[in-house]
C-alpha cells in the first residue's frame, strides 16, 4: 500500500520526492523485513498468552521414543504469527498489483489453512496422531499443485509462455530441456508436494524448521532480485523474468517474520509453529522456486529438507512398513542425530550450519555456471 | 442433445412408473394366497434354521406358497427338493475382500445379475415376506427385496436371521435396511441396535421332541449298562482336529474303559486332503495292541449318524464343534458339552458361540492349537491328553454334569420359530434392543492393536508385578486371547506375526516360548528384491527383536531360549543384538560368572553399532565377576560415544554393588581414564517438577481416600478444556 501511496504522493508534488525510495526494491525489501520482525516481536507475547488461555497446546505424537520429554503443553499454531506478520508487512510494502506476489500469498494461505485445519483437528481429538489423514493432506496439496501448475503454464502466467515449461538446472547456462505442458504439470505437482512435506517433516525440534527456511527464502529473494533485474540477469546469463523482483520483497517479509518467530521458538521453545507454519512456509518456498524457474536448485538450497524428507520416507515406507527393520538408526535425520547422543540445541545449531553452507553453495550457482 | 436427454428422462420415468404399477398390481393378485420367499444357503448351517421357520409358517398358514431361492450346486440344492419345496436358482458369488479388484468386480457383477434375476421372479411372484438366514447366496434376494421396497414402495416384509454371535457379512451389510434382524444370542444385538430381536436359534421340532423314548437297542451298537456315554463328532464332514485328538486321547481313556463309552462320529469327508475314515483307522492301528484289543468294548465309530437325536439322547457328554446349529441342538437336548471351536472363521464366530455357552455354564471350551504338522504344513491340533483329562474330569462329577445340563436347557430358547413368526405378524412386540443389551454383559472383542496398547500401558506402569489380568476381565478372556494370539504367529503377513510376537509376551503365554526361540533362530531368506532393499530373513528384524523382548517379559530362560539368545548375539540386525544383550542383563542372576556368556559379550564390544556396545557393557557389568570384565569396561572409557562410556560406568557400578570388585587403587586409576564430557544432557525444568510434585501428592491423597474423589479432578480438567 505504501508503494502506491508513495507513487501517488510523488506525482502530486516535489515535496514528496523522497518517496521515490519506494521504487527501489532493495529499500522496500529491507523495510518489509524490518516491519515483519518488529510486528512479530511485538505480537508474539500477547499471542502466546492468548494461546495459553485458550489451551491451544501442542498434542504430542505417540512415537514411543520419549524424546520430547518436558515439551508437553507448549502452545502451537505459531505459524499464524509468521503468516500474519509477513502478510501485513507485504500489505504495506508490496506492489499489490503483482501477480508474483499474489501467487505466493495464495499458496501460503492455502497451505497455512490446510495446516490450521490439521492442527485444529489434533487439538480437538487431543492426540497428535489424529489430525488429518495423510491421504487427505496429500489430496489437498495436490489440488493446489494442479491449479498452480495450470496457472503457471497458462496464458495468465506471470512467466513468459516460452519460459514457462523449461527446466533449468544449476551450473548450466542453458535450460536442460523443455518438459512440455503435461510433464511439467506432473513435475510441479510432485515438486510442490515434496517441498511442503519436507518442511513439515523438518519441523521436529525447536527452531529447526524456521532457520533453514529463512536461509532458503533469503537466497530465493536474491535470485528474485537478480532475475527481475534486466541488467543483472543479462550479466549473469539468466532469463529475465520481468516483475519477479517483487518476490524479493515477499522473501524479505517472510524471512523477517521468521526471524521474529525464532526469537520465541528457539530452544527451549515458548511456541511451536505447528503444521500451520511448516506447511505455509513449504508452500511459499515451493511456489517461489517454481516462479523463479529454480526448481532444481532446491535439492542444493534446501538440501537439509530433502535429507529429512527422504530419510523419513525411506525409513517409514521401505524399512518399517515393508522389510521390517530400521534402515537408519532413527529417522528423520534430526532424530538420528539425537539418537547418536547429541543434545537438541546441538542438533539444531549443527543443522543450521549445514543449511547455511548449502545456502551459500546455492548462492554461488548464481555465478558458477 | 437436449431432446435426447429429455427423451431418456421420460423413458426412465415411464419404465419406473410401469414397474411400480405392475408390482402393486401383482401384489394385489396374490393377496389371498401370499407368497413367502426364503433364501439363505451356501452351507447347511444357513438352510436348516430356515426349515424350522418354515415348519412354523406351514403350521399357521397352510395356504401360503413358499418359494426358496438358492444357488445351484450348493447345500440348499440337495436339501430343499427333498423337503418338497419349490426351489429356484439365482446367481451369487462370495465376497472375498477388496484386496483383489478382479474378484471384487466379478463378485459385484454376478451379484448384480443375480439381483436382476430375483427382481424378475419378484414381478412374477411378488412376496409378502422375504426371510433370509444370510450366506452370500441370499445377497441377491435381499438386495432385490430392498430395491422393490425402497424404490417401488412394494409392501414386502424383509427379515433376516443371524445364527451366530458374530453376524456374517451379508446380514451385517443389509441389517440396517430390513424390517427386523432376528438374532440367536443377546450379545449379537450390539450389531443391530435399531431393529434387532432376540429370537434364539430355530430348531426343528424333530430334534427336541420325542425320540427319547427310543431304547438304545435300536442303535447299531449296544452300550453296556452303567457306562457314561461320551459322544464326539465334528459335524457332518468331520473335523480332522477332533478325530485325531480322539485317537490320541484313547490311551488316556483306556484305564477308565469300564466307566465310559465313546461314540465317535468321524464324518463323511473323503477328499484327497483328508479321508476321515481311513486317517482315523490308520491312527488307531498305531495304538498299543492291548488298547486295540479292548477298543470295541468302550469305543464305537461311525462316519455319520442319520438319527443324531438318538445319539444325543443316550449321551451324557457331547464333544463337538461350536457352530450355531450344533450348539443349539446340544442346548435343546440339555446336554453338557466340551466345545472345540473351529479356528480362522470370520470374526471367530464359533469361538464366540462357544464362549457364550461357557458363560452360561453349559459347556467347557477347548481351543485348538495352531502348529506345524509332521509334513511342515500349518494345522490345528488338540492335545489328546488334555481332551481325555477334560472328559474324565467332567464325566466323573455327576453334580457338575447335572448343573451343566440345566444350564444348557436354560440357554436354549425353545420357541425361536414361534417368536419369529409372531414378530413378523405383529402379534408380539419385541423388546427394545438397546434395553436388552444394557442387561447383558458383552465381552469386549478388542482388536489386536487395541489389546496390545492396553497391555503395553499396564506393563509400563508396573513391570515387576505385571499380569495381563489387570487389563482383561477374567481367565476365560485371557485364555481366548492367548488362543487368538497363538494363531497370529503363523500369519503369512509379517506385520501381523510381529503383533503376535509382542502379544505373546504381554499375555505371558509361556507355551509359545519354543516358537519364539524358533523365530529368532529362523534363517529363511526373503526374496532377492526385498534383500536388495535391505531385508534379510522371513522373520524380519522387528520380529526377532520383539521376540527377544517378549522372552524378557516372560522371564523364562531355558535351554531353547539360551540357544536362541546365543544366535541372536550374532544376528545381522543391530537391534536384535542389542536386545539380546538386554536379555542377558535381565537374566544376569542365572548367568553371572558363566564363561561362555562373558566371552560372547566381550566379542560384542567390538560391534559396529554403539547401541550394542553400550548394552553389552551393561550386561558385562551384570554378569562379570573378574578382572577381565573390569578391564574391558575400563577400555571403553575413551569411546567416542558418551552413551557407551556411561554404560561402561553403569557396568562398573553394578559390579561394585554386587561386591565382585572393591574400591582399589586400580579401580580409581581406571575410572580416571574416563572421558566425562558429553554431547547430551537431560533438561531440568524446575517449574514442571514442582507442578508434577503437586499432582503426585494429590493423587496419593486421593488414593488414600483423604479427599473427595478423582472424578473432581477430571471434572476440573474438562472445564479447563
Amino acid at each position: 500500500m505504501l508503494y502506491w501511496l508513495g507513487n501517488i504522493l510523488m506525482s502530486l508534488s516535489d515535496i514528496f520526492s523522497f518517496c521515490r525510495l519506494v521504487n527501489y526494491i532493495t529499500f522496500r525489501a529491507i523495510m518489509a523485513a524490518l516491519t515483519a520482525v518488529i510486528l512479530v516481536l511485538i505480537c508474539s507475547k500477547p499471542y502466546i498468552m492468548f494461546l495459553h488461555r485458550r489451551r491451544i497446546l501442542d498434542q504430542q505424537r505417540n512415537t514411543g521414543l520419549g524424546l520430547a520429554l518436558g515439551k508437553s503443553d507448549t502452545p502451537t499454531m505459531g505459524g499464524i504469527l509468521i503468516i500474519g506478520g509477513a502478510f501485513f508487512s507485504l500489505f504495506l510494502w508490496g506492489n499489490l498489483s503483482s501477480s508474483f506476489l499474489w501467487s505466493v500469498v495464495f499458496a501460503t494461505t492455502w497451505f497455512g489453512a490446510l495446516g490450521f485445519i490439521d492442527d485444529l483437528k489434533k487439538l480437538r481429538k487431543r492426540s497428535g496422531d489424529k489430525g488429518l489423514s495423510e491421504k487427505t493432506k496429500l489430496i489437498a496439496q495436490a489440488a493446489f499443485a494442479v491449479g498452480f501448475a495450470c496457472y503457471v503454464t497458462s496464458s495468465l502466467s506471470p512467466l513468459h509462455p516460452r519460459e514457462a515449461t523449461l527446466l533449468y538446472v544449476p551450473f548450466l547456462k542453458t535450460p536442460l530441456l523443455d518438459l512440455g505442458h503435461g510433464f511439467y504439470t506432473i513435475f510441479i505437482i510432485l515438486f510442490v508436494m515434496f517441498v511442503t512435506n519436507a518442511v513439515n517433516i523438518t519441523d521436529g525440534l525447536d527452531g529447526l524448521a524456521i532457520m533453514p527456511s529463512i536461509f532458503t527464502i533469503s537466497v530465493l529473494g536474491v535470485f528474485a532480485y537478480v532475475l527481475g533485474n534486466k541488467i543483472y540477469s543479462a550479466y549473469l546469463y539468466y532469463p529475465y523474468i520481468p516483475g519477479s523482483g517483487e518476490l524479493a520483497i515477499v522473501a524479505a517479509a517472510l524471512g523477517g517474520a521468521g526471524l521474529g518467530f525464532l526469537w520465541y521458538n528457539t530452544y527451549p521453545a515458548q511456541i511451536f509453529m505447528g503444521d500451520t507454519g511448516s506447511l505455509a512456509l513449504g508452500g511459499a518456498i515451493s511456489t517461489m522456486c517454481v516462479l523463479l524457474k529454480q526448481e532444481m536448485l532446491f535439492p542444493i538450497l534446501g538440501g537439509l529438507f530433502v535429507a529429512e524428507a527422504l530419510s523419513s520416507q525411506i525409513q517409514d515406507k521401505i524399512g518399517v512398513k515393508f522389510i521390517g527393520k530400521r534402515l537408519f538408526t532413527r529417522a528423520p535425520l534430526h532424530h538420528a542425530l539425537q539418537y547418536r547422543g547429541l543434545a537438541e540445541p546441538k542438533v539444531v545449531v549443527r543443522l543450521w550450519i549445514v543449511s547455511g553452507i548449502l545456502a551459500l553453495i546455492a548462492l554461488a550457482t548464481l555465478k558458477i555456471r | 442433445m437436449t431432446t435426447f436427454l429429455v427423451g431418456v428422462i421420460i423413458t426412465i420415468f415411464f419404465v419406473f412408473g410401469a414397474i411400480w404399477f405392475l408390482v402393486n398390481k401383482r401384489m394385489a393378485i396374490f393377496r389371498k394366497n401370499p407368497i413367502v420367499i426364503l433364501s439363505g444357503g451356501g452351507t447347511g448351517g444357513h438352510v436348516y434354521p430356515l426349515l424350522a421357520i418354515l415348519e412354523e409358517i406351514k403350521r399357521r398358514h397352510p395356504n401360503y406358497r413358499i418359494i426358496y431361492i438358492g444357488k445351484a450346486g450348493k447345500a440348499e440344492d440337495h436339501i430343499i427338493p427333498k423337503e418338497g419345496l419349490q426351489l429356484i436358482h439365482t446367481w451369487a458369488h462370495p465376497f472375498e475382500g477388496i484386496r483383489n479388484p478382479a474378484k471384487l468386480i466379478l463378485c459385484l457383477v454376478i451379484t448384480a445379475f443375480g439381483t436382476l434375476r430375483c427382481m424378475i421372479y419378484f414381478l412374477k411372484f411378488p412376496p409378502l415376506w422375504v426371510i433370509s438366514t444370510g450366506g452370500y447366496v441370499s445377497a441377491p434376494t435381499i438386495l432385490a427385496a430392498i430395491v422393490f421396497k425402497g424404490l417401488f414402495r412394494a409392501p414386502i416384509g424383509i427379515f433376516l436371521h443371524e445364527q451366530n454371535t458374530i453376524p456374517g457379512r451379508v446380514n451385517l451389510l443389509f441389517g440396517k435396511w430390513v424390517d427386523r434382524v432376528f438374532v440367536s444370542f443377546e450379545q449379537t444385538l450390539a450389531f443391530f441396535p435399531e431393529n434387532g430381536v432376540v429370537s434364539g436359534y430355530p430348531v426343528r421340532q424333530s430334534i427336541y421332541c420325542g425320540e427319547k423314548k427310543d431304547s438304545p437297542t435300536s442303535l447299531p451298537f449296544s452300550v453296556p449298562s452303567g457306562r457314561k456315554v461320551v459322544f464326539i463328532f465334528g459335524g457332518s464332514q468331520g473335523a480332522r482336529t477332533i478325530n485325531r485328538a480322539v485317537v490320541e486321547a484313547l490311551p488316556y481313556l483306556f484305564p477308565y474303559r469300564h466307566k465310559i463309552f465313546i461314540i465317535h462320529g468321524r464324518g463323511l469327508s473323503k477328499t484327497e486332503v483328508y479321508d476321515a475314515q481311513r486317517d482315523t483307522e490308520a491312527r488307531i492301528a498305531r495304538l498299543d495292541e492291548e488298547i486295540r484289543r479292548e477298543l470295541p468294548n468302550f469305543y464305537y465309530a461311525q462316519d455319520y449318524f442319520y438319527n443324531i437325536q438318538r445319539i444325543y439322547a443316550i449321551s451324557d457328554l457331547v464333544v463337538a464343534r461350536s457352530g450355531a446349529g450344533t450348539i443349539s441342538e446340544i442346548a435343546a437336548m440339555g446336554k453338557p458339552s466340551i466345545l472345540i471351536p473351529k479356528s480362522g472363521l470370520p470374526g471367530d464366530h464359533q469361538v464366540m458361540n462357544a464362549r457364550a455357552m461357557k458363560q452360561a455354564g453349559a459347556a467347557y471350551v477347548l481351543y485348538e492349537n495352531t502348529t506345524h504338522d509332521e509334513g511342515g504344513n500349518l494345522t490345528e491340533r488338540i492335545d489328546g491328553q488334555v481332551l481325555a483329562q477334560m472328559i474324565l474330569r467332567i464325566i466323573q462329577d455327576s453334580v457338575l454334569l447335572s448343573t451343566m445340563s440345566l444350564c444348557a436347557k436354560s440357554f436354549f430358547r425353545r420357541n425361536a420359530s414361534k417368536i419369529i413368526i409372531d414378530v413378523i405378524e405383529g402379534k408380539a412386540v419385541p423388546l427394545d434392543p438397546k434395553k436388552v443389551l444394557a442387561s447383558v454383559e458383552t465381552p469386549p472383542i478388542w482388536t489386536n492393536g487395541r489389546l496390545l496398547r492396553s497391555l503395553q500401558a499396564a506393563y509400563a506402569k508396573n513391570s515387576s508385578a505385571y499380569t495381563p489380568l489387570e487389563v482383561l476381565k477374567d481367565e476365560d478372556e485371557l485364555e481366548y486371547f492367548r488362543y487368538r494370539v497363538g494363531r497370529l504367529l503363523y500369519d503369512p503377513n509379517w506385520e501381523i506375526r510381529n503383533i503376535g510376537v509382542k502379544l505373546v509376551g504381554y499375555l505371558l503365554h509361556r507355551d509359545k516360548i519354543p516358537h519364539l526361540a524358533k523365530m529368532i533362530e529362523d534363517r529363511t531368506p526373503v526374496p532377492w528384491w526385498q534383500r536388495l532393499l535391505g531385508g534379510d530373513y522371513k522373520e524380519v528384524g522387528f520380529i526377532r527383536r520383539n521376540a527377544l523382548t517378549s522372552i524378557r517379559i516372560l522371564g523364562v530362560f531355558d535351554t531353547t531360549v539360551e540357544r536362541a539368545v546365543q544366535k541372536a548375539l550374532e544376528d545381522p540386525y543391530y537391534e536384535v543384538r542389542a536386545e539380546a544383550c538386554r536379555v542377558i542383563a535381565h537374566f544376569s542372576d542365572m548367568l553371572a560368572g558363566k564363561e561362555i556368556w562373558l566371552k560372547k559379550l566381550l566379542e560384542r564390544l567390538k560391534d559396529p553399532s554403539f547401541e550394542v556396545v553400550a548394552e553389552a557393557a551393561v550386561a558385562i557389568g551384570r554378569i562379570g565377576i573378574d578382572n577381565r570384565a573390569l578391564e574391558a569396561l575400563f577400555s571403553l572409557g575413551t569411546h567416542h560415544f558418551w552413551q557407551v562410556r556411561e554404560a561402561a560406568l553403569r557396568g562398573i557400578l553394578s559390579m561394585l554393588e554386587r561386591h565382585v570388585i572393591c574400591p582399589s587403587i586400580e579401580l580409581y586409576r581406571g575410572l580416571q581414564g574416563f572421558i566425562l564430557t558429553s554431547t547430551d544432557f537431560v533438561p531440568h525444568f524446575p517449574i514442571r517438577n514442582t507442578y508434577s510434585a503437586i499432582l503426585a501428592l494429590c493423587e496419593e491423597r486421593i488414593r488414600r481416600r483423604q479427599c473427595p474423589s478423582i472424578t473432581d479432578r477430571e471434572k476440573l480438567f474438562e472445564e479447563n478444556n
